[in-house]
This record gives C-alpha cells, sequence and structure tokens, in this order.
C-alpha cells in the first residue's frame, strides 16, 4: 500500500533529475493531480475526525486521534512544498531559457512536429506539450516581463555575454567570396580561404 | 563658500580624479562586492546609476560621430573607445545580472520588510513584485488552486520558515582599508586579531559586514 508522501517523493525526485537535464522533460499533470488530490483526502480526514469534537479537541486525552491530526498535517505541508519544489524548478529552467533568448515555445513546438518517431517508438502521447499549459502561460508572461526591465536599460544589453570582452575583434574565416565589405575602420576584401578579424558586432 | 568649500580645494584626492573616472571606480567596487557577497547590496545612493547612463549614451554618440569620418587617426582612437565602451558595458551587465539573480533567488525574503526593499532600485522592486505575482499566479493555477483555503498561502509560518533566506553565514574575502580589530566566529572556536591595512582576510559575512559597512574594509 504507497505511503503518504510517496508522490510527493518522486515529484521531488523529478525535479531533481530536471536539475541535470539540458531540456525540460514532460510535464508531470498525473503525479501533480495525485498529489493534490491526496492534500485534499488528508484534510478532508481531518475534518471528519475533528467534527465529534465540535471544536473543543484535547489532544493529551486522546493520543491516538492526536497522532493522526499531527501526521496528517505534516503529511499535507510536505505534499505541498514538494509541489512548489517540483513547480520552481521548472519555471528556474524556463527563465533560464527566456534569460538566454531560447524561444521556449517555439522549441515546443518544433518538439512536437519532430517528436513523432519518439513518440511511435515509446508508445506514449509524444504529441502533448513537454509544458503543461499554466508553464506555456508563465514563459509568456515572463518574457514580458524581462523585456520591461531590459527596455530599461537599452544600451547595456542586458542579456549579453557574461564573459568579460577581452577583445573588440573577432576572427572570421572567410567561406564565401564576399567582396569587399564595409566596416566602420575602411574596406576589407573578403576572398575565399583568407582570415579576417572582424568587429565583434558584424 | 563655506569651510567645507575651502577643504575641498585644498584636498589634493578632490580635484586630482575627475567625475567620470570616480563614477567607474564607485561602479568596480560595487560589481565586486556584489559578485562576492551572499545578500543583495543596497543600490548605490546618488543617482550613480543615471549618471552612468548618461556617460554610456554619450559615448555611444560619439562613436556614431567618429564612424562617419574615415580620417585612419581617429580609426584608433574609435577602437579605443569602443573596446573601453564594451567594457564598461560589461561592468554594468554584469553588475545587474548579479544582482537579479540574488533577488530572483530569495524574491519573498527580499520583499518581506521594507528595510530590505529599499535595497533595491525602484525598477528592480518592479520586476521582484511582478515575478513574485507570476510564480504565485503560475502555483495557483497549477495546483495551489485546488488545497484548502488555509494551505494556499506561501509562507506558511507553522514549523520551518517556508521563506528562504541568503546564507549570511557564507564565508568571503575582504581587503582592510584602514588598521583595525578583527572578530570571526568559527566553528570550534572564535578568531580575534588586530588587522593592518591591506590584509586580506576570509570571515563569515555577518562578521565581515559591520566593518565593510563602515568602510573599514572592502570585498575583494
Amino acid at each position: 500500500m504507497p505511503m503518504y508522501g510517496d508522490l510527493g517523493n518522486k515529484l521531488a525526485l523529478h525535479a531533481k533529475r530536471t536539475q541535470n537535464l539540458a531540456h525540460l522533460p514532460p510535464y508531470q499533470a498525473e503525479l501533480v493531480r495525485a498529489v493534490t488530490r491526496e492534500v485534499r483526502d488528508l484534510d478532508k480526514e481531518v475534518t471528519t475526525l475533528l467534527e465529534p469534537f465540535q471544536g473543543s479537541f484535547d489532544p493529551a486525552a486522546d493520543h491516538a486521534t492526536a497522532c493522526t491530526l499531527l501526521v496528517n498535517h505534516l503529511s499535507m505541508r510536505r505534499n505541498k512544498r514538494c509541489l512548489l519544489a517540483y513547480h520552481r524548478t521548472r519555471t528556474d529552467k524556463l527563465e533560464e531559457h527566456v534569460w538566454n533568448g531560447v524561444d521556449v515555445l517555439d522549441l515546443v513546438a518544433q518538439q512536437q512536429a519532430g517528436g513523432g518517431n519518439g513518440a511511435a517508438i515509446s508508445g506514449e502521447g509524444g504529441a502533448s506539450s513537454s509544458l503543461s499549459p499554466q508553464e506555456e502561460d508563465y514563459v509568456r508572461q515572463y518574457g514580458d516581463l524581462l523585456a520591461a526591465y531590459k527596455g530599461q536599460w537599452t544600451d547595456i544589453d542586458l542579456t549579453g555575454s557574461l564573459e568579460p570582452p577581452r577583445d573588440l575583434f573577432i576572427d572570421v574565416r572567410v567561406l564565401k567570396d564576399a567582396g569587399e565589405i564595409q566596416t566602420e575602420y575602411g574596406y576589407v576584401a573578403a576572398v575565399h580561404g583568407s582570415s579576417r578579424i572582424c568587429c565583434a558586432g558584424h | 563658500m563655506d569651510i567645507d568649500d575651502i577643504l575641498r580645494e585644498v584636498d589634493p584626492t578632490f580635484h586630482s580624479i575627475p567625475k567620470e573616472k570616480q563614477d567607474l571606480q564607485e561602479l568596480t567596487r560595487a560589481w565586486i562586492a556584489e559578485r562576492s557577497a551572499p545578500e543583495l547590496l543596497p543600490w548605490p545612493p546618488n543617482g550613480l546609476f543615471e549618471r552612468i547612463n548618461d556617460n554610456i549614451k554619450s559615448q555611444i554618440e560619439k562613436v556614431e560621430e567618429m564612424t562617419g569620418d574615415m580620417d585612419p587617426r581617429t580609426n584608433f582612437a574609435l577602437i579605443v573607445i569602443q573596446t573601453e565602451l564594451e567594457r564598461y558595458k560589461y561592468l554594468v551587465r554584469s553588475y545587474l545580472r548579479a544582482r537579479i539573480a540574488k533577488i530572483d533567488k530569495h524574491t519573498l525574503h527580499y520583499l518581506s520588510t521594507d528595510n530590505l526593499r529599499s535595497r533595491l532600485s525602484e525598477m528592480e522592486l518592479a520586476y521582484a513584485t511582478r515575478h513574485q505575482a507570476l510564480l504565485h499566479n503560475h502555483y495557483l493555477s497549477s495546483f495551489l488552486s485546488s488545497f484548502p483555503p488555509q494551505l494556499q498561502n506561501l509562507n506558511d509560518a507553522a514549523g520551518i520558515n517556508m521563506v528562504e533566506t541568503p546564507d549570511l553565514d557564507a564565508a568571503v574575502f575582504i581587503r582592510l582599508l584602514k588598521d583595525v580589530f578583527v572578530e570571526g566566529r568559527g566553528v570550534d572556536s572564535d578568531v580575534t586579531m588586530d588587522g593592518r591595512e591591506s590584509d586580506i582576510v576570509i570571515l563569515r559575512w555577518s562578521d565581515a559586514k559591520p566593518l565593510v559597512e563602515a568602510g573599514q574594509a572592502e570585498l575583494v
């Protein structure tokens, strides 16, 4: 028989695993629902247990009931923490993507389109998004928020590289004859096979 | 003209450093300190960032002006200015990102008291408030709304406090700017020492904080 908190523990494990993954694994909608249901059931049990006492429950007089209440109380809170941790881990990942300029929603759409093979092998509903609808909303809203904050620092390019700039120029290998290229410092001829230094912005 | 102005005129440190350079030094210090300190430090006062923004803007304009000029002699100056500009921008960017990372990590903590809120700039405060609202909303729509009403809060005080706080006992390196008496709490025993100027000491942030705030030490 499954014990209280087993499901919550599973969620916590999922969260832990997610931390080390580059991509976001599918949202555990079923598990989240089950844990939430467990919390509701526990709460119902607490209400039923306390009903006959009419608000005058004395823990010292009835140790057995007091113990049940305590366990239920703690399990509910533990489940809640597991749920919070699971969702926070995922939103952290999503925020990271937003900062890196990855279009998460676009990525999801691609996975859905390209995931046909994987779905056939695993036999699961591979067509469903790895994000919950709520998460998709969240990504959109967070993107807006970040854009608003960034907009106040337009000159800085807040999401730019966090590597300290060493050099204004980067090496560029010319892959295709591009003729003369106009730079801020004059013209350079871009001939196939040659290496050029170029302004990092170009 | 009062006595302060006269004193300032004879103060060698006042005139020798131009304002722009002072700002850059201040920014660099704030950046180093923010990256080393385990908790969010107060947003720099006296409009430092307004001035920095103005400086960056004027340099960008200068670059644009010089770009139009094809004189090879200005090209070298242009490269120097652009490199400096990139570095300046990097400092600001890295500084802001370090702050945002801390704010994101302990949003509820920094929003909890007025004292803590005052450390954030107006923009950061708006960002943090909105971000927290988004998160709470997300939790609510994902699962919290089907919870019993008394469990829908994000800061159940029963038992362990749910709001995480930064670890103020994390270790930091500080450089002493004056000869000062240093007290540090250790795991087994506490240590006290007579610190000399420019000594570098490692100790808990909670012990280092008073020294840093009094200007007797700086984070490195």
